[in-house]
């Protein structure tokens, strides 16, 4: 059974038609991208699915149970989690203060959320960094509070938004890892991206958006190459271009 | 309920309106601008009509002829106010920003009580008071001359901001910074001289307002604390950011203080309460007021 | 608030242990009439300000209207007591819990609005509130209600802890608004270290975030407004039973609303210490201007009130112990982004 079920989810702001009877799955412990040119629809679906928006029409099942509509605290408490693409940490408190918010979504003990914060910082290499203030962090540093964070919550599904924007090569190579090392913990990750090189040799499965409709899926090598997928992210011509070429 | 008593609260209510409108300009256009909401916007009026008060007292000059001066005078306050106050915490948390100006206009509070005493002062013989009788009469309804001179002259104001907003290059980039800052900075145009212009336009129809109020309203030091609330109470009625709003609302909030104890039979004591309450009211079931767009 | 990178304090229990042996000896030491009213004011206004610090130094929402909850513990306690005979103990709790329940029903439609809508509607409220009760006859209006004097077998003004009054020496008031204090401090360093202290400042840095955290914000919200109306409420009745007199003017009034923010402003918003501090340096402050200065000390109150609230503002939103920060900060110590110790380099995940 799907660990998360996106079913013929609708989105319309007014007369903008956001998202357009998007479907897909995923299944426990998978990685799943989610990617497509800006404007897509994507963060659109990201706020639906982790309860910031509520879909006009369509419905969105967390472990077999339904769960449209739901706002985001209550998510967190089932077990579905995530992270901004504009950082927001928490300024005025410390690394491990920030991460120790997400722990007592699961304990009411100070001593206990401690305990669990410090794990995740040292799982995330924030360890040296425990007392420095959230305002004080480079992005990439914010960035793994915001992981650290998300993870402290006990999430089985972890969606990030645009984790890697704002990193710089090196940055990204170590965001792959950790997010790589998230799944080895059991839990599922949805990644939005725009970049399909930083997606591709992480996902298992993609879901491509375009223009508020899902336009394919599959592992990412078949995706690289549909070329309907093509089209959206470099233009008709390219398409027939490579297709006369095939 | 008769109807005299209601047309009389209604020209009351309108005339009133009017100036509240001209009061709450400056505030919603500050906010539209930069996000801030200047809490010490009725302390600013209250120093107009002090101004005023003054002027009229020292050099004998009556509000209809020294409210140039007060214009011009609070609209250069607005602009050393913005550099010297705001400037430094545009980008500031929150509770400095609410601070620094509630701050403000304790402090203005306290420098006039301090000056000037509490006591309540009135222009004698203002000119306004002096033609007819100061005032005007209409079948059975009585208008008061100053009021309306209010009135009309806030009207005035509207017309000609309403005509700057929208058809001077200048008016243009002030609405083309409230929009999109970063954008409008691409384009060339300096967010902090737009700034500093909105502070200055409102400096300048708070000076109006509070140079027609001195014909009428005695002026304390604690003047401005009603009216500011009440120009909270418009902003956020019509919408933080619109000025077609602010003159609907003032309108709006202008009747309901006048017409609730004449229709509702509100004892004139809980005539601002009503309008508190109504701003509760609107600000809970629709919080980005009538027409506006945050 | 976590300490990082300064040189170390004197043990902060031991300073906090001096306070208290300063604050219990003091009208010992001072023992005028005046002194003594300074002492009680500064009391309760310390009092006043650790509750708005609740909701709006922990959780960040600015309220300008808890002069409603203070009302509400004055009007509640003084109205059963010379209404219906009420002890003013009895009563201090109805206050308490008549307050809790305003400011709940208050507190859930007003916090769906953020930072400034909020505080104007807090000030809204206040107004409807102080207006209701001026013209309502039946508590008094606006000529407010007078506590008669408790009176000895000779007729003469007398003490008496049942019914909360201590006419031949003061003194007991300053230790139960000691206690009172003492009480407020204590339950707000103790949230500073729970779960809801965390998710209040969570909230106060970034809701929606907090809500991604799965932090029921509203449900926060509403606890941290419901101590801080419960602690202004029983100072309010304190207050009632000190003064022996209460009305609109005195009670509900926006400059109290205003100056308890203000005290825990000054001091150092959202710390335990902050309005302590706040009010050691605003009350005598104040009442020294209003003696040496009359009825022109209300404009230097407010000249110096506004001015320090403005410099704060601008130049350090954390208040006195903001500054205090600084200066134990330099020249000596480190910036704050050096870590404290080094860490094996196996720790980072690779």
């Amino acid at each position: 059974m799907p660990l998360l079920e996106v079913d013929r989810v609708t989105m319309r702001f007014g007369g903008l038609l956001a998202n357009d009877a998007v479907s897909f799955g995923v299944e426990p412990g998978q990685i799943v991208g989610l990617i497509g040119p800006n404007g897509a629809g994507k963060t659109t679906l990201f706020n639906c699915i982790s309860g910031f928006l509520r879909p006009t029409s369509g419905h969105i099942r967390f472990a077999g149970q339904d769960v449209t509509g739901w706002p985001a605290e209550r998510l967190v408490h089932a077990g579905l989690a995530r992270t901004f693409q504009i950082v927001r940490t928490f300024t005025d408190m410390t690394v491990r203060e920030n991460v120790m918010v997400g722990a007592f979504a699961r304990t009411n003990s100070t001593a206990e959320a401690r305990r669990i914060a410090d794990e995740l910082l040292a799982f995330t290499g924030l360890a040296s960094r425990a007392d420095v203030l959230g305002g004080n962090l480079t992005v990439a540093e914010k960035k793994r509070v915001e992981l650290a964070r998300a993870l402290a919550t006990q999430p089985r599904l972890l969606l990030l938004d645009e984790v890697m924007s704002g990193l710089t090569p090196a940055e990204r190579g170590q965001a792959v890892d950790l997010i790589r090392a998230v799944r080895e913990r059991g839990i599922a990750v949805v990644l939005v991206e725009h970049i399909m090189e930083v997606v591709m040799p992480v996902s298992d499965w993609v879901v491509v958006l375009s223009s508020g409709r899902k336009i394919a899926e599959g592992p990412p090598a078949t995706v690289a190459r549909d070329p309907d997928v093509i089209a959206a992210y470099l233009g008709e011509r390219y398409r027939q271009r490579m297709q006369e070429e095939a | 309920m008769e109807l005299t008593n209601v047309l009389q609260a209604l020209v009351n209510g309108l005339l009133i309106g009017m100036v509240y409108a001209l009061i709450s300009v400056g505030l919603t256009l500050i906010f539209g601008l930069m996000e801030i909401v200047n809490f010490a916007h009725g302390d600013l009026l209250m120093l107009a009509m002090y101004a005023a008060f003054w002027a009229s007292v020292l050099v004998h000059l009556d509000p209809v002829f020294s409210w140039p001066l007060v214009v011009v005078g609070l609209g250069l306050l607005g602009i050393v106010i913005f550099h010297l106050v705001i400037a430094p915490i545009l980008r500031a948390p929150m509770l400095a920003q609410i601070f620094a100006t509630f701050g403000l206009g304790l402090f203005l509070r306290g420098l006039a009580q301090f000056l000037w005493k509490a006591d309540f002062r009135t222009i004698d013989h203002p000119l306004l008071g002096q033609v007819a009788g100061g005032t005007l009469q209409l079948g059975s309804l009585f208008i008061g001359l100053p009021q309306l001179a209010a009135a009309v002259m806030a009207a005035l104001a509207f017309g000609l901001l309403w005509l700057f907003i929208n058809r001077t290059r200048v008016g243009l980039a002030l609405q083309a910074v409230a929009e999109d800052r970063a954008t409008a900075g691409l384009v060339g145009i300096d967010s902090r001289r737009m700034f500093a212009l909105g502070w200055a336009i409102g400096g300048g129809c708070v000076g109006l307002a509070g140079a027609a109020l001195a014909s009428f309203y005695p002026v304390s030091p604690t003047v401005g604390v009603l009216f500011g609330l009440m120009s909270y109470f418009v902003v956020a009625l019509g919408g933080f950011g619109s000025v077609p709003g602010a003159l609907l609302a003032g309108l709006l909030v202008g009747l309901v203080q006048e017409l609730s104890p004449a229709l509702l039979g509100v004892p004139p004591s809980y005539k601002y309460a009503v309008v508190f309450g109504l701003y509760l009211l609107v600000v809970l079931v629709r919080p980005q007021g009538l027409l506006g767009r945050f | 608030m976590t300490a990082h990178n300064r040189r170390p304090l004197p043990k902060r229990s031991l300073v906090w242990l001096s306070v208290i042996v300063v604050a219990l000896a003091a009208p010992l030491v001072f023992r005028s009439d005046t002194a003594l009213n300074i002492g009680i004011l500064l009391l309760l206004y310390a009092t006043l300000a650790q509750a708005w610090n609740i909701l709006g130094g922990l959780a960040g929402q600015i309220s300008f209207g808890n002069a409603v909850f203070f009302g509400i513990g004055a009007y509640t306690s003084t109205v059963l007591l010379v209404r219906a005979g009420v002890s003013p103990w009895l009563g201090m709790l109805a206050g308490a819990a008549l307050a809790l329940v305003v400011a709940l029903l208050v507190g859930f439609p007003m916090f769906r609005l953020g930072g400034h809508y909020f505080a104007i509607a807090t000030i809204a409220l206040g107004e409807i509130a102080s207006t209701i009760v001026t013209n309502w006859d039946a508590v008094g209006g606006a000529t407010g209600i007078v506590i008669p004097l408790v009176r000895d077998a000779q007729g003469q003004p007398s003490d008496s802890w049942r019914m909360l009054q201590f006419n031949q020496s003061r003194l007991p008031y300053y230790y139960l608004a000691l206690v009172l204090l003492a009480l407020t401090t204590l339950v707000t360093a103790l949230i500073l270290r729970s779960k809801l202290g965390y998710y209040l400042r969570a909230i106060r840095n970034d809701q929606q975030a907090a809500r991604a955290l799965g932090v029921a914000v509203l449900r926060y919200k509403l606890a941290a407004i419901a101590l801080s109306a419960i602690f202004t409420a029983i100072a309010g009745t304190l207050y009632a039973q000190y003064l022996l007199y209460i009305d609109p003017e005195t009670t509900m009034r926006l400059d109290l609303s205003v100056l308890a923010a203000l005290i825990a402003i000054l001091g150092g918003v959202g710390t335990v210490a902050g309005p302590l501090i706040g009010a050691a340096v605003m009350v005598p402050m104040s009442e020294l201007t209003r003696a040496f200065l009359g009825g022109g000390g209300n404009a230097i109150d407010l000249l110096l009130y506004g001015g320090l609230i403005v410099l704060i503002s601008l130049f350090e939103p954390q208040g006195l112990i903001g500054i205090g920060r600084r200066f134990r900060r330099s020249p000596r110590s480190q910036p704050v982004a050096v870590e404290p110790a080094p860490v094996s380099s196996s720790e980072e995940a690779h």
